[in-house]
């Protein structure tokens, strides 16, 4: 293995200081997209409109609890919270309940979540390739669905 | 990047594609000249959150999966060079990679699973690294720091960045794109005192290839 030697001190932190999001708003990270929610409940969790799960995570709330293809997580008290007759999806109680990780930024409000671990076992279990979700170079949008019937090489690298 | 373009229009299937991806965070400034070099018409992305290292749990680059018609992984995680590559004068020079993936590769796209270098479920599954739940939550640390570095808030990127590496101290990734945005550069000081331990300890700094020479 040979080592490429790059510097580019200069681009650590090349971008002018913009917000986040409008205040009172707060941010979710989540598998490379910035979901940014304008109204969230109060609590030390992050507590969603339930109508936003799906564009967050593609989990959708059914009778049968929140769903994603075939896997239901029943729903509990815990996670359906009512605040002032207003309902809210405790977010980050779903994430305990799932193991899956996330990082909290208090001061700018922004809640960055790593993979849902169940929606991997197809990857780790059965050898099955993740799904993924991520624009080219000429801003198509690239899934990893959009490429069966055809074999496909992924190769990383990096300019250094 | 231009010897995977070799690659790509040697093999020419029109059901084989290549998905080339940089893993940078300097974006389209540091990997985009690269891959324009290299006149590529495969899909090139560049990945600045090291989002497609994180679906596949790479750790280094380059790092490779095959994916099957039916989205089966059947190779992955691999050290991927095309080719023996030298660098430096006839003196001094280095080399690297193999001259065994590439024609390996060829085989897989012509005879499919047939093919002797498709490896078994078992196979791959036991090849696919298992992160811990720290590791997995370095990715989440790493794209909150990045997004903190596209808004201009510059402490604050410093705070996760430093953070995604002290959840995921064994990402050669994370720590060699940390050193790539500083004047120490990618491959200084603290890069060689990182390969010295590797090879003192006989770590491996990419899985072996699994393939005859």
């Amino acid at each position: 293995m040979a080592a490429a030697f790059m510097a580019y001190p200069e681009l650590r932190h090349p971008f002018e200081a913009k917000p986040i999001h409008a205040e009172g708003s707060a941010s979710v990270l989540y598998q490379g997209r910035q979901i940014t929610l304008a109204e969230t409940g109060s609590g030390p969790g992050l507590l969603i409109n339930p109508e936003d799960l799906k564009g967050i995570n593609g989990f959708e709330l059914k009778p049968e609890g929140a769903c994603y293809a075939d896997m239901c997580i029943p729903l509990n008290s815990k996670l359906l919270i009512t605040q002032d007759d207003k309902q809210w999806f405790d977010l980050t109680a779903f994430a305990d309940l799932l193991e899956q990780p996330y990082v909290f930024d208090q001061a700018s409000n922004v809640w960055s979540f790593a993979e849902i671990p169940a929606k991997r076992d197809n990857m780790m279990v059965n050898g099955l390739a993740p799904d993924f979700e991520i624009p080219d170079r000429q801003g198509n949008v690239i899934r990893m669905t959009d490429l069966k019937g055809k074999k496909a090489l992924i190769v990383t690298w990096s300019s250094w | 990047m231009p010897v995977w373009q070799q690659v790509y229009e040697e093999i020419n299937d029109p059901d084989f594609v290549i998905l080339c991806v940089a893993e940078d965070t300097g974006g389209e400034a540091v990997a985009g000249p690269i891959f324009d070099a290299a006149k590529p018409t495969y899909i090139q992305i560049v990945d600045v959150n090291h989002i497609i290292s994180s679906a596949f749990n790479f750790v280094n680059v380059p790092s490779a999966a095959w994916i099957d018609e039916e989205g089966r992984i059947v190779r992955i995680d691999e050290g991927t060079y095309a080719k023996i590559h030298e660098l430096g004068n006839k003196e001094q020079s280095i080399k690297f990679g193999n001259n065994v993936y590439t024609p390996a590769l060829r085989d897989w796209v012509e005879k499919g699973a047939k093919s002797e270098f498709v490896q078994s479920v078992e196979t791959v599954t036991g090849n696919i690294r298992e992160l811990s739940f720290d590791q997995q939550k370095a990715d989440a640390a790493f794209r909150l720091a990045n997004l903190f570095r596209e808004h201009g808030l510059t402490e604050k990127a410093e705070e996760y960045w430093n953070l995604t590496q002290t959840l995921n101290p064994e990402s050669i990734n994370f720590f060699r794109q940390n050193l790539t945005l500083s004047e120490e550069g990618s491959a200084g000081q603290a890069f060689m005192e990182r390969r010295g331990e590797y090879e003192s300890q006989k770590k491996d700094y990419y899985r072996p290839l699994d393939m005859e020479s």
